[in-house]
């Protein structure tokens, strides 16, 4: 068991070190998601009957098309200098590559989420104080879901060598569920004021076990060098 | 054989239609609209069905790599599409009489709708990878994930107000019609699933015999 966690601990510290040695993907996602939330905002928000409820489905598509830039672009890091290939060839089980991605893309997509989130709260006068942890827990629990399906497609993806788009075509209709049960939870608490519910909660919760575990099950089938 | 079942399906069809035009009687609020209900529902369940028999040949592929687990999964996920898309089109038919317009974000229309862009993504994915093997293995990933995402659509659209009625009492030949239309759509469902399993092996065979004529057709090596 220590030895899983170390092997997972040494590969997401080697993405992490190549990460803040390049400086390839966290600056140009966060920018990108701010870049969405400003595009939004002008279209919306200049509409003085826009809620400030929508701040939710506005940072949802920040964090979807954010999303899918980091999750390519820390898989196309393994395709430079057929590194993919090497790590194959070490004696690793594949699910400890699909786990460790996950927490390396966990990091980053939770560090953008630290700088999107806010500035799409303050563009649209979103109001969190009546559930701060409420609005907290809903989000890390659905970046958790999305980034576990995220890294498995991008592995698919990168290793047909096909464009982008089919990544975001891939992974955003598998990721609705976590869209409709958290803005559904965010009208119920923020606008009706009667919590979340425990099914919304569960639904996500649901999501993110039944996709972490069947996205490590079948990992090993979709790599390839 | 083949010609036999399609007519029975033709037959069983045209006796479906004559049950809703001349036999069922109008339901009282709704009218004559409301006999969409009869092709609705029945297309609904088959559409389920064959996206069963997608999530249970992709496993069957992943699990024995065999060729013809995947033609099943392709033709099953394209019948899906093609019935939830008549789903989809009598929902927003009858929407439009029962509630005044053509689209509603109510819980069944959107489950309908991501279902139908689930299978619709599946068949576009198996259209972008160009090597055989890596289709069929990149196609019975994304089937699995997309069936077990289903009951999370489900049950997540269930958090949005509904307006779609849950249950609707019927008079006894509402109900012998309702169960009599079941036989046409699952022949048609049964039919369709076989005959593009039949039509995708024939050119995974067709593929294979042009490899056996010119088995070295990108091998340059030979020719240098």
């Amino acid at each position: 068991m220590t030895r899983t966690f170390r092997q997972i601990a040494l590969l997401t510290g080697k993405d992490l070190r190549i990460e803040s040695r390049s400086h390839q993907t966290l600056g140009l996602v966060t920018v990108l998601g701010i870049l969405i939330i400003v595009v939004l905002g002008l279209g919306l928000g200049s509409q003085n009957n826009v809620a400030a409820f929508s701040a939710t489905a506005v940072l949802w598509v920040a964090y979807l098309f954010s999303g899918v830039l980091c999750f390519e672009k820390t898989m196309a890091v393994e395709r430079n200098d057929a590194v993919l290939a090497a790590l194959l060839m070490a004696p690793l089980d594949r699910g400890i590559i699909y786990l460790a991605k996950l927490a390396s893309n966990l990091i980053l997509m939770l560090a953008v989420a630290a700088v999107v989130t806010p500035v799409g709260i303050l563009f649209f006068g979103f109001d969190l104080t009546p559930a701060p942890f409420v609005f907290a827990i809903v989000m890390i629990l659905s970046i958790v879901g999305f980034a576990a399906v995220g890294t498995l497609f991008s592995a698919i993806v990168s290793s047909t060598k096909l464009a982008g788009g089919l990544l975001a075509m891939m992974v955003f209709p598998i990721a609705l569920p976590l869209v409709i049960a958290s803005t559904q939870m965010m009208l119920a608490t923020f606008r009706d004021g009667h919590g979340p519910g425990a099914t919304g909660i569960g639904i996500l919760i649901a999501f993110d076990v039944i996709f972490l575990t069947v996205s490590w099950l079948v990992f090993e089938w979709v790599l390839e060098p | 054989m083949k010609a036999a079942y399609w007519l029975m399906t033709i037959a069983l069809t045209l006796i479906a239609v004559a049950m809703v035009a001349f036999y069922v009687p109008e339901e009282a609020s709704m009218g004559p609209i409301q006999k969409i209900f009869y092709l609705h529902l029945p297309a609904a369940i088959c559409t389920f069905l064959a996206c069963l028999v997608c999530f249970v040949a992709s496993i069957g592929y992943l699990m024995q790599r065999r060729v013809f687990w995947d033609d099943l999964a392709s033709a099953a996920a394209r019948v899906a599409v093609q019935l939830c898309s008549v789903v989809l089109i009598t929902g927003m038919i009858w929407g439009r009489s029962a509630w005044g317009q053509w689209w509603t974000w109510s819980p069944r229309l959107t489950f309908s709708l991501v279902l139908w862009l689930l299978y619709v993504v599946y068949l576009m994915i198996r259209m972008s990878v160009e090597s055989g093997q890596r289709r069929a293995v990149i196609g019975a990933v994304y089937a699995i994930i997309a069936f077990l995402d289903v009951p999370l659509v489900y049950l997540s659209v269930r958090l949005m107000p509904d307006i779609h009625p849950s249950s609707i009492s019927l008079a006894t030949p509402m109900k012998l019609t309702l169960a009599f239309w079941f036989l046409p759509i699952l022949m048609l469902t049964v039919g369709l699933i076989f005959a593009r399993y039949q039509l995708s092996q024939a050119s995974t065979q067709a593929a294979r015999g042009v490899d056996a004529v010119m088995p070295s057709k990108f091998d340059f090596s030979e020719v240098a």
